[in-house]
């Protein structure tokens, strides 16, 4: 029962942040806030998911499930390093290929580094 | 006939990736950039693993993944970078 | 033209679709597939060779012939992209796309490829080796293994992976891949039986014949693997630097 609990949180959750990470590449203004959406998002709700089915798999303890729950872990682990790394990577060839960021112009936001008002 | 697909997985889910499949085949040769059409391409052969799998090839999804999803992505990117980047249709 | 081109495509891709209503339906026992061997493969295979996964059984033992050429296809395809594409000096061209100098590399994508690229060596090791059991084998294993390297090219630079992995190291162990595989094939000639028959292994080895099928499949499908990893690799070291071999991506 509190293991069936436990699953239903982390699942209900991730699949909360994954709505929010869809939210946010559609709604943020520019390509730095869109991929910082997407790569906390993703990953913190993929994570979620993939522990939740890995603790799925343990209402059975037995040999087989507690395998197929620590590969699920592993691949939690894998994900956990490589995403953020792509989203970095991403974002690094963006700042390279100086892609403009956003603006605003009312609060004239954010400033230019030495520029005074 | 008798295994009946909904049997084994939900047959709205192989609705789904047929329709994605066929709209990232169909991306990937509108785009006139090579590089976007390259990535697209990977989403396509990602999605095409999924087939597999839910087909119950998982021997032939498992190298779709390797060699379609992950190393032909990154040969056709290398090939990109060194050609003209705009393709003319 | 374009309006042609479409008609053409609309009219044969229609008669596709009409094809397919004569395929037979998907998993069906019926279909002319599923009648001739591979039923004979299906219930026969852990019996003649001890391998429970018997597409592996079949495609490097009762259709050895078939990977052992196509290991020689992909072979023979990495040789020729070296041979078009490697040039040993040329003048310095503009790129076409130029890209601009840093002279730090990366140290989040560095540590992160040097925390994955063992993980994804073990695993392929794994896919290897666990083939007989688990849906992988020598292709994949190689396949990731080559990734591996590719990756690192791509987070460290050309450069550094050539000097681990030397440009004629991968092309003399892409050679020894394919003999692996035929000359484990060869040594069932000479003991007498045919070629690729690996149950003739059993004579000079200290395991059964049934035993000897299963382990000579594992020998193929190392000799698959290092063919697979060195031919990925050379693809991409020739086609990401064009031939020059002084940067990667």
């Amino acid at each position: 029962m509190a293991l069936n609990i436990a699953i239903i949180i982390l699942t209900m959750a991730g699949t909360l942040f994954f709505i929010g990470t869809t939210v946010g590449l559609i709604r943020f203004p520019d390509f730095y806030t869109r991929m910082h959406a997407a790569g906390k998002g993703d990953t913190l709700s993929t994570v979620l998911i993939l522990f939740g089915l890995a603790l799925y798999q343990f209402h059975h303890l037995s040999v087989s499930t507690l395998l197929v729950g620590f590969k699920i872990i592993f691949i939690a682990v894998l994900i956990f390093i490589a995403s953020p790394t792509a989203t970095h990577a991403i974002m690094d060839a963006g700042y390279e290929a100086k892609v403009e960021y956003w603006k605003n112009k009312l609060l004239n936001w954010p400033r230019r580094q030495g520029e005074e008002d | 006939m008798l295994f009946h697909l909904q049997d084994w997985i939900l047959w709205q889910c192989d609705v789904l990736i047929l329709v994605l499949v066929i709209a990232s085949a169909i991306i990937s040769l509108c785009l006139k950039d090579l590089v976007s059409s390259a990535i697209v391409f990977g989403a396509y052969s990602f999605l095409m693993c999924l087939m597999w799998t839910e087909m119950l090839a998982v021997d032939v999804a498992f190298t779709e993944a390797a060699v379609g999803a992950g190393v032909s992505t990154v040969l056709f990117l290398g090939t990109a970078l060194h050609i003209k980047r705009r393709s003319k249709d | 033209m374009k309006a042609i081109a479409l008609i053409v495509t609309l009219l044969l891709g229609g008669l596709l679709i009409a094809a397919t209503a004569d395929l037979p339906d998907w998993g069906d026992p019926n279909s002319p597939a599923s009648v001739h061997v591979s039923q004979y493969y299906i219930e026969n295979s852990l019996e003649q060779t001890s391998v429970p996964n018997f597409v592996t059984s079949v495609l490097a033992d009762y259709r050895g012939y078939d990977t052992m050429f196509e290991t020689t296809v992909i072979f023979c395809a990495g040789l020729t992209v070296f041979a078009i594409l490697r040039r040993a000096h040329r003048r310095r061209q503009k790129a076409v796309n130029p890209r601009p100098e840093r002279e730090d590399k990366d140290l989040i994508l560095q540590s992160a490829a040097r925390m994955i690229v063992p993980m994804m060596q073990l695993f392929a090791l794994y896919v290897v080796a666990h083939g007989h059991h688990s849906p992988g084998g020598g292709f994949q294993g190689g396949v990731i293994l080559g990734a591996g390297f590719i990756l690192l090219a791509v987070a460290y630079d050309l450069k550094t992976v050539l000097a681990r992995l030397r440009e004629k190291t991968v092309l003399r162990l892409s050679a020894v891949g394919v003999l692996i595989y035929s000359g484990i094939g060869f040594v069932c000639l000479l003991l007498g039986s045919n070629f690729l028959n690996y149950s003739a292994w059993a004579r000079i080895m200290p395991f059964g014949p049934i035993e000897a099928r299963s382990h000579g499949m594992l020998g193929v499908e190392v000799g698959v693997a290092i063919t697979v990893l060195c031919i990925m690799f050379s693809l991409y070291v020739d086609l990401a630097s064009g031939g020059e071999m002084d940067e990667g991506l």
